[in-house]
């Protein structure tokens, strides 16, 4: 789980997979965008970042990978394509989307502390005794609010709602403040705006996503195979059952007789689809020819017994 | 002692139960009722001379003998298509088509009666030696074939009907053997008869009770067969 501020929202809760992510992410970069875009899927957070239209930072995290660049980019893309996800956008002074993307590539030096358990006085002296560059983030189960430290002193607050980095406190203490209020602590390297590469230059975002696609397919493909196996396994079964059923209640009212004219007519009449339709021709022709051998109502007592049978394993259907 | 009697009334009452069961079975035993029916105009016709307007006439006594042919021939067929049957379980045919093929066959052996010269007493007698030897090898052909059908069917409810039937046919074996017999040693011929007594008496014995039996177990076997197909 990546545990962002929400910034300042420019869409929410859209079906990523219900667009077209390259094309979306090329007007983003045509309209010089900063901020970033968090994908939430069902066990899964990938985030994307702009600054000033070049994609700086991409970022898929799930519980047993953590994947950056090009690989989470066409992570995001696959799992969007199942169609399960969310898709949010916010936007972000350029600065603060760089601090974003150091804050999210940066190491994890504490994680989950209870705020009321720290003596936050001692910890805030220790960053600056150690110059740290980083920022705490102290979040709730709804709330994140970010406290950036620059060589160990304040740089500013990043809260919900807020585009830049701010100055004030009051929005990231009423988070402190709130109950099950926990601090992270996390050490940043540094990210200056030229070092970093657009990652929109240097990969082909639509054929990322066009290979996606093909493998989404290829899943859907193996999917339905699978599911046509298992149907056509199943309807076999069920086909074998009806068979063994009718043609034992033939050969206990027929003989054995029975049990080949069941199986004649069965491959005749039934070879189809097993419904009420087909099973009635069936019973018709096999009364026909069981005239031969046995009398009517031995057969209407034969076909009775027979329909109580299928009824029972068509119905399984 | 003479039976002629009882056995027309026998073979009339065969006759009819064969011909009704014909008509509200399936079709396959369509060919076997109609052909045993067909026994009541062989057996019926020449017993029956004396009392008809046509007494005398040589064509009657004719066609009498080849529809007694042709019945053997039509309830073979019939056992034969039923053995197909209880083999490939296909079956073909209407029993509109067997009736009027039938009927087109005694018309065309009637065509043939009226076109040649009345059949004397040695055509008489040749029509029916033909007929009797066709009676006697078809019968033991008709054995053979039903205990092939009857190891076929031989757990379904009309298993037993076909055990009758090899009865059926054993009768009938007799019946026209002796008749055969007698024919073709012309041991009805009184210098022969004379000579061989006994050979005469035993075939003649054999042939009324093998009559006897035949109507008496067809009009049984059909009945039996209308009860197992109840």
């Amino acid at each position: 789980m990546v545990l962002l501020p929400r910034g300042n929202p420019v869409k929410e809760n859209v079906n990523p997979g219900k667009i077209n992510l390259p094309a979306a992410l090329e007007k983003l970069q045509i309209g010089k965008f900063s901020g970033y875009l968090r994908f939430d899927f069902a066990e899964e957070t990938g985030v994307i970042i702009f600054e000033n239209g070049r994609l700086i930072s991409a970022l898929f995290e799930g519980s047993s990978q953590r994947l950056i660049a090009y690989d989470a980019i066409a992570t995001i893309f696959e799992i969007s394509l199942e169609g399960n996800g969310r898709l949010n956008v916010y936007r972000l002074a350029p600065s603060l989307a760089l601090s974003v993307h150091a804050l999210l590539h940066g190491d994890l030096l504490y994680k989950g502390q209870e705020l009321k358990l720290i003596d936050i006085k001692s910890l805030l002296g220790r960053l600056k005794v150690m110059a740290m560059s980083g920022c705490l983030r102290i979040y709730t189960s709804d709330r994140v609010a970010l406290i950036f430290y620059r060589d160990g002193s304040p740089l500013g607050f990043f809260h919900d709602g807020s585009t830049d980095i701010e100055t004030t406190a009051d929005n990231s203490l009423s988070v402190a403040r709130m109950p099950g209020a926990k601090v992270d602590v996390l050490t940043t390297k540094g990210a200056g705006e030229g070092m970093l590469a657009d990652l929109m230059k240097s990969a082909d975002v639509t054929a990322l996503w066009n290979k996606a696609q093909g493998e989404l397919a290829r899943r859907s493909r193996t999917v339905e195979e699978e599911t046509l196996r298992v149907r056509s396994v199943r309807e076999k079964d069920r086909r074998q059952n009806l068979l063994a059923v009718l043609t034992a209640v033939s050969v206990k009212h027929l003989g054995k007789i029975g049990g080949s004219m069941v199986e004649k007519e069965f491959e005749k009449s039934l070879s189809g689809a097993l419904d009420e339709a087909s099973l009635m021709v069936f019973y018709d022709r096999l009364s026909k020819a069981a005239k031969l051998v046995a009398g009517a109502s031995k057969i209407n007592s034969m076909l009775d017994e027979m329909k109580k049978g299928a009824k029972g394993i068509l119905e399984e259907g | 002692m003479d039976l002629s009697f009882l056995q027309v009334v026998l073979w009339l009452i065969a006759g009819l139960v064969s011909f009704y069961f014909s008509i509200g079975n399936a079709r396959v035993w369509t060919s076997i009722s109609v052909g045993f029916f067909l026994i009541l105009f062989g057996e019926l016709l020449p017993h029956a001379l004396p009392f008809l307007p046509g007494t005398g006439v040589p064509q009657v006594e004719a066609m009498g003998y080849i529809i007694g042919t042709i019945s053997i021939l039509v309830m073979s067929h019939g056992f034969q298509e039923y053995y197909v049957f209880s083999r490939t379980l296909e079956l073909e045919g209407n029993k509109v088509y067997v009736y009027l093929t039938t009927l087109g066959v005694v018309g065309a052996s009637l065509v043939f009666i009226l076109i040649n010269p009345e059949p004397s007493e040695e055509t008489l007698r040749a029509i029916r030696i033909v007929g009797n030897t066709n009676w006697v090898f078809l019968s033991l052909i008709n054995i053979d074939l039903i205990r092939k059908i009857y190891l076929n069917v031989k757990d379904s409810p009309i298993s037993k009907g076909f055990l009758a039937f090899m009865i059926v046919f054993i009768c009938i074996f007799l019946w026209k053997g002796s008749e055969l017999y007698i024919q073709v040693y012309s041991l009805d011929l009184p210098s022969v008869m004379d000579a061989f007594p006994l050979r005469y008496q035993i075939s003649q014995v054999t042939s009324m009770i093998g009559n006897l039996f035949a109507s008496l177990s067809v009009g049984g076997t059909f009945l039996y067969l209308a009860k197992l197909l109840r």
